[in-house]
């Protein structure tokens, strides 16, 4: 039993330094100029940020709205009519990707490497 | 069941759900929006330590629909019931390793793993994994709410007497 708790707490601490190492990796992952906007796993937009003018992008689900912003080479969520504002409330994209649950939108930078094709 | 029992049940249930539409109201504790401490699952935690594993599903399914009726987020819903389900089979199997001054561990792991369930749930609704860049931060996050909530169980325990 003693042996089995000791696991228990050896596995939380490998896992929390697991998790706070990858936190790391994320934040330090420079954006890219090329940003995709995909709902439902279907990709919308495919945008070059260094080039894209200032616009508003509006994104319709099921009766639902998203409204995209991209001002000064920035991309963020301006408005959506879920009921948590959770996209806009995450900001200009940095690193983290911007995620609305409710409507299934997703403003992500393009990986640089070779696996991202989905064009 | 008994009327005793049942009573019991409903009064932790309405716990739960007033500890959860209150911290609904509670503003962004940290820089990842819409991330929680999860303070109702102090009542999971206790419920599954003091009740059968039936009766501590009904609490957690109980309070999961009504919070995300009470809410207003019913989109949400899968993703806490995947959540839920997984933290749940999770610390029942582990009260059975871990006693009640263990607690906090138990609770550790199931606030790992609903947050496992969570992010699972929103790879397969949203069919993109980009989600998962969330789930490190999810963690980090879910071992300190879940060490926090599980410590709060504890003392509730250490004052309620065991059956």
């Amino acid at each position: 039993m003693k042996n089995i708790k000791a696991k228990l707490v050896t596995a939380i601490a490998v896992l929390i330094f697991t998790a706070a190492v990858w936190c790391a990796v994320i934040l330090m992952r420079g954006g890219s100029e090329n940003v995709k906007i995909t709902q439902d796993g279907k990709l919308l937009y495919t945008i070059d940020l260094s080039k894209a003018k200032d616009q508003k992008i509006e994104v319709e689900y099921k009766g639902r709205k998203n409204v995209i912003e991209i001002k000064d080479g920035r991309i963020h969520m301006l408005e959506a009519d879920c009921p948590d504002h959770i996209c806009v409330d995450t900001g200009w994209l940095e690193n983290v990707p911007i995620v609305c649950l409710p409507n299934r939108l997703v403003i992500e930078f393009e990986e640089s490497g070779n696996d991202a094709e989905v064009r | 069941m008994s009327t005793k029992r049942i009573t019991q049940l409903g009064i932790l249930t309405t716990i739960a759900l007033i500890i959860f539409v209150v911290e609904l109201r509670l503003p962004d504790l940290s820089f990842i929006p819409g991330m929680k401490l999860g303070l109702a699952n102090i009542v999971t935690v206790y419920a599954v330590y003091r009740y059968t594993a039936k009766e501590a599903a009904m609490i957690l399914f109980s309070r999961i629909l009504l919070g995300s009726i009470f809410g207003g987020n019913m989109s949400a819903l899968i993703y806490s019931l995947n959540g839920g389900i997984m933290c749940l089979l999770g610390m029942l199997a582990l009260r059975k390793i871990l006693d009640e001054r263990r607690m906090w561990v138990s609770s550790v792991i199931g606030a790992t793993l609903h947050n496992i369930g969570q992010t699972l749930a929103a790879i397969a609704v949203m069919r993109t994994t980009a989600v998962i860049a969330y789930l490190p931060f999810l963690l980090v996050a879910g071992c300190l709410a879940g060490a926090f909530t599980g410590l709060c169980a504890q003392s509730v325990a250490g004052r309620v007497k065991a059956r």
